[in-house]
């Protein structure tokens, strides 16, 4: 068969015709190796140079599907070729040695390699290698990385390298999918958030959790700086900027996680509006809101200034910019639970009170961010965490479970905006939930848990809304944790967690606190905790809860 | 001698060695991966490894007898012989060669020096034996016969 042929065949027949390039100095490995590969019907190309393998790489990305590569090799260590073809070529590499010590292959791990063979290879062991080329293709393809379909694209490419930006963003789309069906049934919502929260734990997850509270605008817009921040984190070492990181988990998360509920409220940066299907997103004021989204997982990098960022586009202020609010957040809760769930993340501090009759609690998204007024996101967190709630909210209730917003969400939002930083975390949670007056005190309502306020909305925001809740209770900070933890939800309000320190990331030193201490609780959750703005947020807003 | 003689032959032997431990099943993996579109694959492998292993003998030989013995060059051989003797199924190289590195690690030249020489009986013999397969077969063909699939019942 020609080679063309093969192709063709390959192409409508895989693993039938995989194209494989091996790499082995010892000869005698390499042609057994080749030999079993080509039992087992695989296009077979061989060097025995490392260096040859970069430049047949090279010369051409698209011209094989895996690479399997010795260890040892006296050119150039299988190590560093592992990471350079991962880098520039984002191929699956499985490596080949006849060390079993369990430190070789933790290093083979650590440098990115989707397997570990033992010599001597046995055919049975080679016969199902082809996965890791449909593992690597399905991560970068969700995210539209080969159509290159806007964000997605992005993230996606970086999938397999498993940066956590271009991972969250895969999954924020894959999980905006996933999450949309969710979002629209409460009850089933749940589901899903659980064994999502455990995920998300996991960098993605977190993404994926923020989707789905983001399920509101504004929890989109939370989230875009959440998700951002978190990306940010993840991506830029964002850290500093406490919004961007919270939001940017947040916004990941929120938007990633399916919170998709967030209907980005000015159609969000791109990213959280995509996670959107939120359409319970509302957007609450949209234009803060927006801003807060923007920071779409694609732009996680971009994130990282929350502020800076085009997020901003609400009212400028709405960005995280550095979460001001995160204390406010508290407040805000009280007063917003929905607006400042919302996801206006930075919304809270704008909005103040005000917002909160304007932020429809329905939305629950983050009534926060839809508080065009405001909420210039001064905290990051804040929005994230209304988002969450709101996008609860919104999810339950969405439109009307919360009980109006009003002045209780309006107060909170403000006031976590006006605490801003200190509180960080906290506004977070505290928007979600107490934005209704009647939120205020544990009442899940209207935030996030969706379920818990009006309903099964918020199935998943219940997680979140659980920290909420707790801030309803006006603790915002210690309460949240202990009602999180007593939430059901837990999972979820772990994922919020993450949203909230990624939210919260931020700024506000007791935000922080706050965070810390949700994150801690999700600190497995993954990526987000530590360190991540958005996570920090996000235990914040257990607390605040 | 009768072809049927000579393949029966061959297959005694060939169990005999999978009994000693001289070759273990992964050289069965190498005889069922030759094919008609693969018809000397096994006797091109262990060809090449013989070529391998005849190098980094030598270069072991040259190593150990330095004054100063530099491990570090040492080990990297032992474990690509290592490598190559477990891909082909020469089991008892291959065990060898394990017993070899672990003196190295403890950089014990004396420990060395006798594992390369069991190393090097190991490697004769199997090498031997191989060999002697290898003719068998090939009177076998040249009777017009077939090669037997080994059977796998022992």
């Amino acid at each position: 068969m020609t080679v063309e042929q093969q192709d063709c065949v390959a192409l409508d027949q895989f693993p039938v015709g995989m194209r494989v390039l091996a790499v082995d100095d010892d000869q005698t490995c390499l042609r057994i190796l080749e030999s079993l590969l080509h039992r087992c019907q695989y296009h077979v190309t061989t060097t025995n140079q490392a260096q040859k393998a970069l430049e047949l790489l090279r010369e051409n990305k698209n011209k094989f599907d895996l690479v399997i590569s010795d260890v040892d090799m006296p050119d150039m260590d299988g190590f560093k070729l592992l990471e350079l073809v991962g880098l520039e070529m984002d191929l699956p590499v499985i490596m080949l040695s006849a060390h079993s010590d369990p430190k070789y292959v933790m290093k083979g791990v650590t440098h990115g390699a989707c397997d570990y063979l033992l010599k001597p290879v046995r055919i049975e062991e080679l016969k199902n290698i082809w996965q890791h080329v449909v593992r690597k293709n399905r991560g970068s393809n969700n995210g539209d990385k080969k159509d290159g379909s806007g964000n997605e694209g992005v993230a996606n490419s970086d999938q397999n390298n498993g940066r956590a930006n271009r991972k969250r963003k895969d999954q924020y789309n894959e999980d905006e999918d996933e999450e949309r069906d969710d979002n629209d049934d409460p009850s089933s919502q749940k589901k899903p958030r659980v064994v999502w929260t455990v995920e998300l734990h996991k960098k993605f997850k977190f993404r994926l959790y923020l989707k789905r509270i983001s399920g509101n605008q504004q929890a989109i817009m939370a989230n875009s700086d959440l998700h951002f921040l978190q990306m940010s984190n993840g991506l830029d070492g964002f850290h500093h900027r406490p919004i961007p990181v919270g939001s940017g988990q947040f916004h990941g998360g929120a938007a990633a996680a399916g919170m998709r509920p967030f209907p980005p409220n000015n159609g969000i940066l791109g990213r959280l509006n995509t996670p959107s299907g939120i359409g319970g997103v509302r957007n609450l004021s949209s234009p803060p809101s927006s801003g807060m989204f923007l920071q779409n997982p694609t732009d996680l990098g971009k994130f990282h200034h929350v502020s800076s960022l085009p997020l901003n586009h609400i009212d400028g202020g709405n960005i995280l910019q550095g979460l001001p609010i995160p204390l406010e957040f508290d407040q805000l809760q009280t007063n917003n639970n929905k607006s400042i769930i919302a996801g206006n993340s930075m919304a809270f501090p704008s909005f103040p009170t005000s917002q909160q009759s304007s932020l429809p609690n329905n939305n629950n998204l983050l009534v926060l961010e839809g508080h065009p007024q405001a909420s210039p996101s001064a905290f990051p967190g804040h929005q994230i965490n209304k988002r969450l709630e709101h996008w609860s909210n919104a999810v339950s209730s969405s439109s009307s479970t919360l009980p109006p917003p009003g002045q209780n969400s309006n107060s909170l939002i403000s006031h976590q905006f006006d605490a801003s930083s200190s509180n960080y975390s906290i506004p977070f949670c505290d928007s979600t939930i107490p934005l209704n007056p009647a939120l205020d005190h544990t009442n899940p309502r209207a935030f996030y848990r969706a379920t818990d306020l009006d309903s099964n909305a918020n199935v998943q925001p219940g997680v979140y809304y659980d920290s909420l809740q707790m801030r309803q209770s006006g603790n915002y900070g210690p309460t949240t944790d202990a009602m999180l933890s007593s939430n059901p939800k837990e999972g979820f309000t772990v994922g919020q967690q993450k949203l909230q320190s990624g939210f919260m990331g931020g700024e506000a030193g007791s935000l922080d606190d706050i965070v810390n201490s949700t994150m801690k609780q999700e600190q497995s959750q993954g990526d987000l905790s530590e360190g991540d703005l958005g996570y920090g947020g996000f235990s914040s807003l257990r607390t605040c809860i | 001698m009768e072809l049927v003689q000579m393949q029966k032959s061959l297959q005694d032997y060939t169990k005999s060695l999978f009994l000693d431990g001289v070759l273990d099943s992964q050289f069965l993996q190498l005889q069922q991966l030759q094919d008609e579109s693969n018809p000397d694959f096994v006797s091109q492998v262990v060809t090449l490894f013989f070529q391998d292993s005849d190098r980094i003998l030598n270069d072991l030989s040259l190593s150990l007898d330095q004054q100063v013995v530099d491990f570090k060059k040492v080990d990297p051989h032992v474990h690509q012989l290592k490598g190559s003797s477990s891909s082909i199924g020469a089991q008892r190289v291959k065990n060898a060669c394990v017993v070899f590195r672990s003196f190295c690690e403890q950089q014990n030249v004396e420990g060395c020096h006798r594992c390369l020489q069991q190393v090097k009986q190991e490697y004769y013999l199997v090498k031997n034996r191989l060999e002697t397969l290898f003719k068998l077969e090939q009177q076998i063909v040249a009777s017009g016969g077939m090669i037997p699939a080994m059977e796998l019942g022992f």
